[in-house]
């Protein structure tokens, strides 16, 4: 390495360690309000309490049934991430692979889709959802069902556009191979083109989990029963008082912010670059 | 043969465009026709384009439009940016610690809300920790009142917003510089590229289409912004930090609600999106 | 036959899976809603306050009645407007509550917007037993809509031992005006270099409290938008520019630093409702260095008292949910009249109720130590009942939003009368009147 190299070097990591205080300060924090008294969160203390088994009890022992949350969050995110995955990631691939001026314009119009703010449909919605409950099957998204905040993730626009962009980069001569070879279209899709596209699937299922985890307005409107509350509704009852219990709070945020953590750290080494090279070559 | 392939090809579509025309251009359909309603909640009677005149003599409205594009124009571009650098960086094989990196980088768009604001709000108040470390290297001599001004809260945002993104928009960065094969920048170093050079001439013309997708996607993001502005500073002080989003949301929940104008609102977001992104799409399809 | 495969696959797994998702809890799937003719819910907010109130509550009424069932759920305040106002709008009434609170500024306008959604309440309750200024707010056309519920009388809660290092006394606190807070304001930033209050420029709670001290609002008796004819606001914003000028104030923004300000004892005092007494509450260590005094008149303003008022809220039974009639009676056995009830209540949650009965209650006439040693409960409910009533009308969030501009405006120089008269005209323009 030549000295400028290694000057550059230093540099990346300096810059690098900067970002990381910047962007861990605020996630630290919680954590150190979470082992804290509510007072003690208040005043801004910065050093870690040993309050947290307290906060943990206050929490689990609230009305607001956090772990039966948990669980209807847990559940509905890997419904909504797993059907996701292959419907929109379906779509995505079609429009890309099977370009013709027909299709792009669909396209054009599935991207219109992700351009009107979601309060602006939210009460439509709602009525057409309440009918739901009235007809056999479809009763099994209506209003009240986890069914209906899973139904309304598993096709997004944005889902589509991210596949079809990150399409644009498969190499399209494996296509050509493929059919050589005599596999069939979905064949090339689920053979081919899935196990290829790892990082996209493992940044897509990232950012659907996400979405689907933090998910507020819909569910609120569409779930009634306080058993079948998501964990962002019961974040937001407990943020309503006077007297906000700061330091069980942040438990319960700490607890909840857990899953997307882990689930990007470990889907990261999906990105392990040179990847998709093999198969190129 | 040819018609095979084409049938196939909307089959892997129709389930999406089931479930996109029935939970959302149904109930588009639908708002847009409120729009030409007005009255409070139920007692709605139909007012023509009276909702979408009074917009224009609507100073809150005007207020959210100017902050709303005013966030656009400043915070999208650095993000991005910004985010490309970053991952470019973390793509880097021999780099130690590029899981911890990412995760830390990453870990923003995941923190809570209630959490970053709080923190937010503490270290950017008057007497926190920004203005104390601003005063000790002299950069500036009075303490700045970062959310109770109106132009210091607008930046205030647009940090806040850069701060919870870039992570998120570095993820789609990362996942896309995997198609680009490795061989490719160990020619150029070869031929003596050097980082920067390797970075414009390689990396951005290779990731445009992720580009492109990223920057709809923030200019979409910024134009319903509303967890931030509503966290942090409530739109305040004095609505000088106000979002369309919000104030959708105020007309519908916060005053009494009328449904008809909170539509119109809409659809002028609407109509602002599918401008831009036609202007994105146009410019950065180019090459295709 | 590879198409039908995959297509038949994706539809299978989709339907598979929204149907386990959902049959695997169906069948506790009704019992929140009020479909059984013994249960009743009720939503609210606040988990330490109305919240811990409706269960006991409910557990007062199950003594008598051991066959009712009542849920009660916790919700932001936020959330239930947002699902009141699709579901109602909608005319969607599963999983409504028969129940719910609703805070007094926004009562108005639902009963206005939902006319025959909310049941009439009054033959369960008597409006003398209330404060008069809570029932300016529940009714409409004479009918009564809303059990009051929680007073949001304001005070002034300040630091005896900053206030003494100031060179004053608990003496100088009694018939406080404003213009003598300020005084008083000024010397304690001299003498001990903390800050008099906090102010939030986004929220002017302080100028609403002011207008009320003097019986008057943003809009006038008969709804119509009073800004630039309107003398209490004038003088209001007289004395919040004053405040700000006056250099003892510090500036904040939102709740939570609001209270961070109080707990680390920033300032000295606090002119607020008095739900604020848990949150200063929390500070052990400040125990016993508080009091508190009347709330300030404002001295240029004849009509204004040392009492006024700020948030509260009432209890509303929605009509067509079903089960009015066990939603009323445990209304009328519980906040509709039970002093037992209000007299915990001030003690569990330092609740200060509106019924004037409940200041004969004995948790009201305790010695509190945190506040000196001072009768708490007894000077609030005292100055609960002079309060002046303020019909707070359809549009107060609407008009405000508009007004922390215009108060701005003014704070930064603008000429006060032509301000009000250009944000007079917006406002109209905004609401539509």
């Amino acid at each position: 390495m030549t000295k400028q190299a290694k000057i550059l070097n230093i540099v990346q990591y300096i810059v690098l360690i900067i970002l990381t205080i910047i962007s861990v300060f605020p996630f630290f924090w919680m954590i150190v309000a979470a082992t804290n008294p509510s007072v003690e969160v208040t005043k801004g203390t910065l050093t870690f309490g040993s309050y947290f088994t307290e906060n943990l009890k206050t929490l689990l022992s609230s009305d607001l049934q956090f772990i039966n949350a948990f669980k209807n969050s847990l559940f509905i995110a890997v419904i909504t991430t797993t059907l996701a995955m292959i419907v929109s990631s379906a779509a995505g691939y079609a429009f890309e692979v099977y370009k013709n001026k027909t299709r792009d314009k669909v396209f054009n119009f599935v991207l219109l889709s992700m351009m009107v703010p979601f309060a602006a449909l939210m009460v439509p919605l709602f009525r057409l959802f309440s009918n739901f409950n009235k007809v056999p099957v479809l009763e099994n998204i209506g209003l009240n069902t986890n069914g209906s905040v899973i139904i309304i993730a598993i096709a997004t626009a944005f889902l589509i556009f991210f596949f079809r962009q990150n399409t644009r980069t498969f190499p399209k001569d494996l296509i050509e191979a493929a059919r050589i070879d005599g596999l069939g279209e979905f064949e090339i899709f689920a053979r081919i083109y899935m196990p290829t596209m790892k990082s996209t699937y493992a940044a897509a299922v990232v950012v659907t989990f996400m979405t689907s985890w933090n998910n507020y307005l819909w569910p609120l409107i569409a779930l009634q029963s306080p058993e079948k509350r998501t964990l962002p509704l019961i974040l937001s009852a407990m943020g309503s008082s006077y007297t906000p219990d700061y330091g069980m709070m942040m438990t319960a945020v700490v607890i909840s912010t857990l899953p997307t953590a882990l689930l990007f750290f470990f889907m990261q080494k999906q990105f392990v670059a040179g990847m998709t090279g093999s198969v190129k070559g | 043969m040819k018609n095979k392939v084409n049938l196939k090809a909307w089959i892997f579509t129709i389930p999406s465009l089931i479930l996109i025309v029935s939970f959302v251009f149904y109930p588009m359909i639908q708002a847009f026709i409120t729009s030409f309603y007005t009255g409070v909640a139920n007692n709605l009677s139909f007012g023509g384009l009276a909702n979408y005149q009074r917009l224009l003599t609507d100073t809150t409205f005007q207020k959210a439009l100017f902050n709303t594009l005013l966030f656009l124009v400043i915070q999208v571009p650095i993000m991005i940016i910004l985010a490309l650098i970053i991952s470019s960086i973390l793509n880097n094989k021999r780099l130690k610690l590029r899981g911890f990196f990412r995760t830390a980088i990453f870990l923003p768009c995941i923190t809570s809300l209630v959490a970053y604001s709080i923190v937010f709000k503490s270290l950017f108040a008057s007497d926190g920790f920004v203005n104390a470390m601003l005063m000790n290297l002299n950069i500036i001599a009075e303490p700045i009142n970062w959310l109770t001004n109106s132009t210091c809260a607008r930046i205030l945002i647009i940090i806040a917003i850069t701060w919870r993104w870039t992570g998120y928009n570095m993820i789609f960065y990362l996942a896309g510089l995997q198609s680009i094969d490795d061989s490719v920048y160990e020619a150029a170093e070869i031929d003596g590229a050097t980082g920067f050079q390797k970075f414009r001439y390689m990396t951005v013309p290779l990731l445009k289409p992720i580009i492109l997708f990223t920057s709809i996607n923030s200019t979409i993001g910024t134009l319903q912004l509303f967890d931030e502005t509503m966290n942090i500073t409530q739109g305040g002080p004095a609505n000088s930090t106000i979002t369309i989003s919000q104030y959708i949301y105020n007309i519908l929940f916060k005053y009494q609600p009328n449904f008809g104008y909170a539509a119109a609102v809409s659809f002028v977001i609407v109509v602002l999106i599918v401008v831009l992104s036609f202007i994105q799409l146009k410019v950065g399809d180019k090459n295709d | 036959m590879r198409v039908k495969k995959f297509l038949a696959i994706t539809l299978a797994s989709t339907m598979l899976m929204s149907v386990a998702a959902c049959g695997s809890t169906d069948d506790n799937k009704n019992s929140a809603s009020a479909t059984d003719e013994n249960s009743i819910t009720i939503w609210a907010w606040d988990e330490a306050f109305n919240i811990k109130a409706a269960q006991e509550a409910k557990d007062i009424y199950l003594e008598t009645n051991p066959d009712a069932e009542i849920n009660i759920v916790t919700m932001a305040q936020d959330d239930i407007v947002a699902k009141l106002n699709t579901s109602l709008s909608s005319s969607s009434y599963d999983g409504l509550p028969n129940i719910v609170l609703i805070e007094d500024y926004k009562s108005q306008g639902y009963l206005t917007s939902y006319e025959d959604e909310f049941a009439e309440l009054s033959d369960i309750m008597n409006q003398d037993d209330f404060a008069s200024y809570k029932t300016a707010v529940n009714q409409i056309n004479g009918k009564v809509y809303g059990i009051p519920f929680d007073s949001g009388v304001t005070a002034t809660f300040y630091r005896t031992d900053l206030i003494e290092q100031a060179g004053y006394t608990t003496e100088d606190m009694k018939n406080l005006t404003w213009e003598k807070y300020i005084e008083i304001g000024k010397a304690v930033k001299e003498k001990t270099g903390k800050d008099l209050c906090t102010l939030d420029p986004s929220d002017i709670g302080q100028i609403r409290m002011m207008m009320q001290s003097a019986g008057a609002w943003y809009t006038d008796a008969d709804g119509k938008v009073s800004i630039s004819n309107n003398q209490a606001l004038k003088d209001a914003i007289k004395i919040y520019k004053d405040m700000v000028d006056s250099g003892c104030v510090k500036q904040i923004s939102d709740w939570d630093q609001f209270v961070g300000a109080l707990n680390n004892g920033e300032v000295a005092s606090v002119v607020t409702g008095c739900w604020i007494a848990p949150s200063i509450k929390m500070a052990d260590d400040q125990s016993g260095k508080w009091a508190v005094a009347e709330f300030p008149k404002m001295a240029a303003n004849e009509d204004s008292v040392n009492a006024s008022s700020i948030g509260g809220a009432g209890w509303y039974v929605l009509k067509n949910v079903g089960n009015t009639e066990l939603a009323k009676d445990f209304l009328k056995n519980t906040f509709a009249s039970n002093i037992e009830l209000m007299n915990s209540l001030a003690d569990s949650i330092t609740l200060v109720s509106t019924l004037n009965a409940a200041s004969e209650g004995e948790n009201y006439s305790k010695a509190n130590e945190f506040f000196g040693g001072q009768e708490l409960f007894s000077d609030l409910a005292k100055w609960t009942s002079e309060v002046p009533s303020v019909n707070y009308g359809l549009n107060t969030y609407a008009i405000e939003d508009l007004m922390t501009e215009a108060v701005q405006a003014i704070v930064g120089g603008a000429d006060v009368d032509s301000t009000l008269t250009e944000y007079q005209a917006q406002i109209e323009a905004a609401i539509g009147a």
